[in-house]
């Protein structure tokens, strides 16, 4: 109680010494960011639900979470080590590994699809070959996981490097002094306290995974994950039929990371 | 036996020692800062591979090739505490306690539990045993620090500067402590520290160390009568 009155009355003070005017404007700043999940109030006639949609939502909602968990799943098992790898590295190593990983981010939706679609599409040797083994690599499950790996998986290592980095190699040291083997230092010492660093960089490949369109409509447009769907709703029948799917949509990419994120903002995970 | 060639390039000078330490010997390494005595700590302990030279302890070659850190019979107190800051101090000083400790295999349960409780007496750690590492002040790290690097036995301690930043009475409290370990555990030692008033405390003998050369290699009387070098008289006066 007494902690709780201390902190209110240390916020206060904050409140009152920092400048006013600065505070305005950064209250502004947000709530113009924000600003844009006003949409959901917006009056565009009555949504949609009828039968036939709610199948295909549903099918959309299935083939997104569905497809997405593994994405994110493999994107993890070949990221973390990657990752790890590349957190105790230094010096050219480290920058050219780090250079082609950032290439991988940098690369525009759209045109990382039709390189996809290129290089791993049935017209190409690799492609053509899967597809004798019965692997279709375009417009199939296969595909939708493939392209949403390649767009998460910078994005993971880059952050999950960052939580990796951020626990110190000397902490490692002594637990391998201390008669520990490299999988039990992981293990005991360096997982635990990156952890909440690897949360961070997982959820926010689950949403850029989850949120792809531009690369995914070009190689995956069957099976329709969420966004494809909502594309196809909007031209097929407007505003007021995609709004439950838009709904839907926030709901399995926000919570979650938000609330990973605020946790290792606060632990600090992030700061490193 | 400890027997140490420790060959390490640095920016201004080359560090090349050789250091030889029987059973239960304490042998302090004493010399001014950036001399290449923590240098050479970290390399017998394997947090940083020599350029050349050979380390054995006790027929075992830790290099060269370089040894893995977990087959090191070796302890190491650096002078940060680099306590597990998600771990209690409890779990902190038994982090290292398995079948492999090099001084306890055969150690029963009981006899476990009787060291821990020792160490955990001696050291005055009860009253924080359960509280977070990162909760911990600056001597009760430095304690915790001892206490999990004492806690597998290890026939060899590594000690760089350890009681720095801590003020007289706990430091001659830890001293007392650690020699009273050293009757009945007789580990050999080597403490690297700049100041000579603790050393002497700690270890009979002295090898003196500047720029990365052993300069001279005696008892404390005979380096404070007859100092090799200018720098030692100086800092021994």
């Amino acid at each position: 109680m007494g902690l709780l009155l201390a902190r209110a009355v240390s916020f206060c003070r904050a409140v009152t010494t920092r400048p006013l005017v600065a505070r305005l404007l950064m209250a502004l700043f947000v709530a113009a960011l924000l600003y844009p999940l006003t949409g959901l109030a917006m009056p565009v006639g009555p949504w949609r639900w009828d039968h036939e949609m709610g199948a295909s939502t549903l099918a959309a909602v299935k083939v997104s979470l569905g497809l997405t968990t593994l994405a994110l799943l493999i994107v993890i098992a070949l990221g973390t080590p990657a990752a790890y790898y590349l957190a105790r590295l230094s010096g050219l190593e480290r920058a050219v590994f780090e250079g082609a990983i950032i290439v991988s981010v940098l690369m525009p939706p759209l045109a990382l699809g039709l390189l996809l679609s290129l290089s791993f599409g049935p017209t190409s040797p690799l492609g053509a070959y899967l597809l004798r083994l019965g692997v279709a690599t375009s417009n199939s499950p296969t595909s939708f996981v493939l392209t949403q790996v390649y767009v998460a998986m910078g994005y993971y290592v880059i952050a999950a490097r960052a939580a990796f980095a951020a626990v110190p190699r000397e902490l490692e040291m002594v637990a391998g002094l201390l008669g520990q083997r490299p999988l039990a230092v992981f293990a005991r010492v360096t997982f635990p306290l990156a952890r909440l660093g690897l949360a961070a960089a997982a959820s926010i490949a689950w949403v850029r995974a989850l949120g792809e369109f531009g690369a995914v409509i070009v190689t995956s447009y069957y099976p329709a994950g969420i966004p494809v769907r909502i594309w196809i709703d909007l031209q097929q029948a407007g505003l007021p039929a995609v709004m439950p799917l838009l709904l839907v949509f926030l709901v399995s990419a926000l919570p979650l990371p938000w609330l990973i994120h605020m946790l290792a903002h606060r632990d600090g995970a992030l700061d490193a | 036996m400890l027997k140490a060639h420790v060959v390490k390039r640095r920016r201004e000078f080359t560090v090349d020692v050789t250091l030889t330490l029987e059973r239960a010997e304490r042998l302090a390494l004493f010399g001014p800062s950036a001399a290449g005595k923590s240098t050479v700590l970290s390399c017998i302990a394997g947090f940083e591979t020599p350029d050349g030279g050979e380390i054995v302890l006790d027929g075992q070659v830790l290099f060269p090739p370089p040894a893995p850190l977990y087959r090191r019979p070796l302890a190491y107190l650096t002078q940060k505490d680099l306590l597990f800051p998600h771990l209690t101090v409890g779990q902190n000083v038994c982090f290292g306690l398995n079948g492999r400790s090099p001084g306890l295999s055969g150690a029963s349960a009981d006899e476990l539990a009787r060291w821990i409780a020792e160490l955990k007496e001696k050291l005055k750690l009860e009253p924080i045993w359960n509280v977070p590492a990162r909760a911990v002040s600056g001597g009760q790290a430095r304690r915790v620090a001892l206490a999990r690097m004492l806690a597998r036995r290890p026939p060899v301690l590594l000690l760089d500067e350890p009681f720095a930043s801590l003020d007289k009475n706990l430091t001659l409290e830890l001293v007392e402590t650690l020699l009273e370990w050293h009757r009945t555990l007789a580990f050999a030692l080597i403490a690297a520290d700049h100041r000579s008033d603790v050393l002497k405390l700690l270890c009979p003998k002295v090898a003196a160390i500047e720029r990365g050369r052993i300069v001279q290699l005696g008892r404390w009387e005979e380096l404070k009568n007859f100092p090799a070098t200018p720098v030692l008289a100086r800092l021994l006066s």
